[in-house]
């Protein structure tokens, strides 16, 4: 853990990094003299403010939120459960590998183009989220179940410890540390995912809907302010589940 | 309880470990298994606790199968549970019928038998290497078992240390007599524990030698000039032993 001293040269660190970003992007704003192209930082903050106003913006952050949620969840219970029983058999394993790898080089416009031609538009972003982090969140918990020591399995089989707390006691804690480092990449991911599908199949709500009207009218200080709220959305999120994991990790 | 294993094959694929091999272990002794290091000793422990299935052969503790008895099995690699307390790894192996204050106070007397009450709450890192083993025993001992099975369980321990595991293992017998399998590659360990010596050969095992330990329990420490003889008789078998492979190899 840093020191008070070193925690105070993080921060300024940060905000100097912050500070030459803006210099940038200032600069860069006035050399190109368009707002179309690129507005300076002031008129992107002046019309993230003017959005934070409007109750549509609230809505179509709460539907953004709720799809990739949604498919953050589903991805972790599938995945989970996949994970489990591919990580226990090498024949499912081996089943489970070509998809698995599929998915994960296929691009994601592709995966959202045919979601167009399948579902629902409300829905794409939704089975896009899942199917990203999926692949993930299995491989992952795969990886855990291998690392589990066998030599701590057979000494619970010997001492008849039952089977509720050898899951709870052993193969839990083993196969954490994958289930977080691959739980946290996925919904990192499924926000990037949410909103591209968003643009895409143009649901009535949602970050991505917003981005693509603002780009439409060509409003790009919009489009910025949009970008902001996809960001503060995955910083948020990427906070609150490691602030979760470590109040779990404490309570074990 | 008595232990047998009659006409026992095991083999890990092509390489054969046990091929019909036959043992009796007697009711309330302790049996050494005494041979060279990859002669099949942790694979007869590991059978007789349900953990290897031999090809062939019947394994039998009293008149039931190995899956039905319980087994206190002090792993050579102690195998506690590194996230968990001392109390938490001792707790797992009650019964779930045993009361929250009365669990408590089995692990404290346990513990206190082997000297390591004020260990309860460390972690199995926390732990010397002869705390370790301790705590191995204490949770064997508290499974409260029909067999005790014992995997060069004081491997690498400094001489006084050992010494000292053993005197707490004698304790620990006497209060508990239960028929015990004992293995090893330390001769003299093998006579300071053992009632019984099975001498076994390189794979695919055989007994070569039995030995009954004519020196009584309380006798049996470093220095006894019986036991310092009959190192040396079974030193001298061992070494024949290893001569006639060696010829065979050749």
């Amino acid at each position: 853990m840093p020191s008070l001293e070193g925690k105070r040269s993080l921060l300024i660190i940060r905000i100097a990094s912050l500070f030459s970003f803006l210099l940038i992007w200032k600069l860069a704003s006035q050399w190109m003299d368009s707002s179309i192209i690129l507005p300076s930082p002031e008129d992107t903050l002046k019309e993230t403010w003017a959005l934070l106003l409007t109750r549509g913006f609230y809505q179509s952050l709460g539907a953004t939120l709720l799809r990739g949620i949604t498919g953050f969840f589903l991805s972790m219970l599938l995945g989970l459960c996949v994970g489990i029983l591919a990580g226990k058999s090498y024949i499912l394993r081996e089943f489970f590998r070509p998809f698995l790898t599929s998915i994960q080089s296929t691009p994601v416009l592709a995966i959202i183009l045919l979601a167009l031609i399948w579902f629902p538009t409300e829905t794409v972003p939704v089975f896009v989220a899942f199917l990203m982090g999926f692949p993930i969140i299995t491989t992952n918990v795969v990886e855990g179940i291998l690392a589990v020591d066998r030599r701590l399995i057979e000494m619970t089989r010997v001492f008849r410890i039952e089977a509720w707390k050898r899951a709870l006691y052993v193969v839990l804690p083993s196969i954490l540390p994958y289930l977080v480092g691959g739980a946290s990449s996925a919904l990192g991911l499924s926000w990037r995912v949410v909103v591209a599908s968003e643009v895409l199949s143009q649901p009535i709500l949602g970050i991505g809907t917003g981005m693509q009207e603002a780009k439409l009218r060509l409003e790009t200080a919009r489009v910025f302010a949009w970008t902001l709220a996809a960001l503060v959305l995955s910083y948020s999120t990427e906070s609150i589940f490691r602030g979760v994991v470590k109040r779990l990790k404490r309570l074990a | 309880m008595r232990v047998e294993l009659e006409k026992v094959r095991f083999a890990y694929g092509p390489v054969t470990i046990l091929d019909r091999f036959s043992a009796r272990f007697p009711s309330m002794n302790v049996t050494v298994l005494l041979g060279p290091s990859g002669c099949g000793k942790t694979t007869i422990l590991n059978i007789l606790a349900g953990l290897q299935i031999p090809q062939e052969g019947i394994v039998r503790v009293g008149d039931r199968s190995p899956l039905d008895v319980k087994v206190g099995y002090i792993f050579q690699d102690v195998r506690l549970i590194p996230w968990l307390t001392v109390k938490r790894n001792l707790d797992l192996v009650l019964p779930r019928v045993v009361p929250k204050e009365e669990r408590l106070h089995r692990i404290r007397s346990v513990m206190q038998l082997v000297g390591l009450e004020h260990a309860l709450s460390l972690f199995p890192d926390q732990l010397s290497g002869g705390m370790y083993r301790r705590v191995g025993m204490a949770r064997a001992y508290l499974f409260d078992p029909d067999i005790y099975l014992m995997d060069e369980s004081f491997q690498g321990l400094d001489p006084p240390l050992k010494f000292q595991l053993l005197l707490m293992f004698q304790q620990l017998r006497s209060t508990s007599p239960k028929t015990t399998i004992f293995v090893t590659h330390d001769i003299e360990e093998a006579l300071l524990v053992g009632d019984e010596i099975l001498l076994l050969s390189p794979i695919p095992t055989r007994i070569v030698h039995i030995l009954r330990n004519p020196v009584p329990v309380e006798e049996r420490v470093p220095g006894n000039q019986e036991i310092a003889k009959l190192e040396g008789e079974l030193f001298a078998l061992f070494r024949k032993e290893q001569l006639q492979l060696g010829k065979e190899r050749v």
